[in-house]
């Protein structure tokens, strides 16, 4: 890749950065959030970290597990450990901010547990069904 | 007048109430869940008095200590904003009992226009058209089965009581209904403590237009025009505008006429909003009754930088029995403002709620752009409330300048440290659709997927300015387009 963009990055402290492309002014904000740094440029957000848990903001799955994607509460649990679903069948409702939000089957297969039941406050990237 | 008002909600709307009553001398009282003990608002108000832990049922939906609350701080008036207990007549009526003024309309208008089916009763005797629609005595599923067959499909079930799009499903075929009864009575049933569903035809991309109105204790009510919230996200406004492009100067008479009907039949006081679905455009287009909202809106800033007004201070005034300010006549619609909502969301994963600290939060500014936030440079956003962080009002001589405006500023409004909507208002806003205003309520659900397409780029300052915050190597952006939350749960690294 050859070196296309001139680009100079002047810091102005309480996370203000200026910006020089191409003799073009911009201007970026940054704050450190744990180990990540967030940086606001052009309209949007990015977040670089040297871990990939800092990074992922939330949790990825582990294969073949479900987990809340956020706080919220179990309002109903539609399957049971030992049933068969299709990609796409709800598993798991939870609510959060006043909104129901339907859990669906990644895939097709068949449940292998069920950790959570209804009235549950889960957090995110708990566990809250596995498949086979 | 009131000497003393408690402003029983949280976020930008107790912050706008508690600016209102110093402007007009009047000592404000928040009030706050341990949750938000450091809060903006609690900060901000003359005095704040704890109601109770996080939770909004052990604390700003506690009638109790709400009540109490106030007892302790010698209010003599409750706001009670928006959400929470804003249209609940039991607390409106709790507050009278205590002697204290309820800023919003009696307990009775209140009860009416609570329910749909009341509502809908007496938007039929004040001559204003509504959608057909049924709410069985009998609500077992076979009894809802038959009533949907009579509605016709496609239809929406709808709890009876509430509103904000909460419980609602839309139901193209009879095969469909039983499940969506079930769900949409638990969601009622959590949100409202009632699970009675109501079955309505589905006007098939209508606009949803609403009128502002206000009444006083004198007999006067006014309209102050047109709202066009078209852009919703399951039922959720998402981009208000005002005035509405489809309306004519004739539609508009008609609609805001009606709305006056209506506030007049239901012995309305204090401001409200009456909701319409539109069908068509132009001279054509036909309108129906949809629901009162017995209370402020959040959307209210449009209306009072077209109209030039101040509602809530019109609030204040008209609880404390003074007559409305202004008559009908001297009410005028000028120019052009546009509000969005700006939430503590991901779009990314189908706008999942975020919560966290505000490591760094700065206000866009200049000609025509109104910031009304509920948060600060280093506030915590609980996990617990409606994620609403802010609203964005860009207003300007025409609906094209204020379009550019609101853009404009999104771009200049950094928040890091909790992921919000900001850059997808920006690109909503920079949509086609959106620029010529031929949108529908159907908009977002077509369109909103695609919007954050293309910001996976990551410049390569980026990584230039981490490297000088002191963190390099591994990186990933916050935006990818992935509006569905289980794609993003299973694929997303970011």
């Amino acid at each position: 890749m050859s070196e296309t963009i001139a680009s100079r990055v002047t810091p102005l402290g309480r996370g203000r950065y200026a910006l020089e492309r191409n003799g073009r002014r911009t201007r970026a904000y940054a704050a450190r959030v744990g180990s990540a740094v967030w940086v606001f440029l052009d309209g949007r957000v990015h977040v670089v970290a040297n871990e990939p848990e800092a990074v992922a903001a939330g949790h990825a799955d582990a294969p073949g597990s479900l987990s809340a994607p956020m706080p919220a509460t179990v309002v109903a649990v539609d399957v049971v450990p030992g049933q068969a679903v299709a990609a796409g069948d709800t598993l798991v409702r939870l609510e959060a901010m006043k909104m129901e939000w339907p859990l669906a089957a990644p895939r097709a297969g068949v449940v292998r547990a069920v950790r959570c039941a209804i009235g549950d406050l889960v957090q995110p990237g708990e566990p809250l069904v596995e498949l086979e | 007048m009131l000497r003393r008002v408690l402003v029983a909600n949280r976020g930008e709307i107790a912050v706008r109430v508690i600016r209102a009553c110093r402007e007009l001398g009047i000592e404000s009282v928040a009030v706050y869940s341990d949750a938000d003990a450091g809060a903006l608002h609690t900060c901000l108000a003359d005095r704040a008095v704890r109601i109770g832990p996080a939770p909004a049922a052990e604390s700003y939906l506690s009638v109790p200590a709400l009540i109490a609350a106030a007892r302790e701080a010698g209010a003599d008036a409750v706001h009670p904003g928006y959400g929470f207990l804003s249209e609940s007549d039991a607390f409106a009526r709790a507050c009278l009992e205590a002697g204290l003024v309820f800023i919003g309309p009696p307990p009775e208008a209140l009860a009416g226009m609570g329910s749909k089916i009341a509502a809908r009763a007496l938007a039929e005797r004040a001559g204003v058209p509504i959608v057909p629609g049924l709410t069985p005595a009998d609500q077992s599923d076979a009894a809802l089965v038959a009533a949907a067959a009579q509605v016709g499909y496609p239809l929406l079930v709808k709890p009876s009581e509430g509103g904000g799009g909460i419980g609602m499903k839309v139901v193209r075929e009879a095969a469909d209904l039983r499940p969506a009864l079930t769900q949409a009575r638990r969601e009622a049933q959590a949100a409202f403590g009632d699970g009675t569903l109501y079955l309505e035809r589905l006007v098939e991309r209508p606009r949803h237009v609403e009128f502002q109105i206000i009444a006083d204790d004198h007999g006067h009510v006014v309209h102050l025009f047109e709202r066009e919230c078209s852009i919703q996200r399951r039922h959720q406004k998402v981009l208000e505008e005002t005035p509405s492009p489809a309306l004519t100067p004739a539609l508009r008479q008609r609609m805001g006429d009606a709305a006056v009907r209506l506030a007049r039949a239901a012995g309305y006081r204090n401001a409200g909003t009456v909701e319409f679905l539109l069908e068509g455009a132009g001279e054509d287009a036909r309108f129906y009754f949809l629901e009162m909202n017995a209370r402020l809106q959040v959307e209210h800033p449009i209306t009072e930088t077209v109209v030039g007004v101040d509602l809530v201070r019109a609030q204040l005034l008209v609880a404390a029995g003074a007559p409305l300010p202004w008559t009908q006549d001297e009410l005028r619609q000028r120019g052009h403002a546009i509000e969005v909502r700006v939430y503590a969301e991901d779009p990314a994963r189908g706008h999942l709620p975020q919560a966290g600290v505000l490591a760094l939060y700065r206000e866009p500014s200049g000609p025509g752009i109104r910031v009304d936030a509920g948060v600060v440079e280093g506030s915590t956003v609980p996990v617990h409330y409606d994620p609403l962080l802010a609203k964005l009002i860009a207003s300007g001589e025409t609906r094209e300048i204020a379009r550019r405006r609101a853009v404009a500023a999104l771009q200049d409004y950094p928040v890091l440290g909790v992921r919000t909507n900001l850059a997808f208002l920006a690109a909503l806003l920079s949509h086609d659709r959106v620029a010529r205003g031929d949108v529908d309520t159907t908009f977002l659900d077509e369109e909103g997927g695609t919007l954050l397409e293309g910001h996976h780029d990551m410049p390569p300052e980026v990584s230039t300015i981490a490297t000088l915050e002191g963190v390099s190597a591994l990186a990933g952006t916050a935006s990818p387009g992935v509006p569905d939350p289980w794609q993003a749960l299973r694929d997303v690294r970011v």
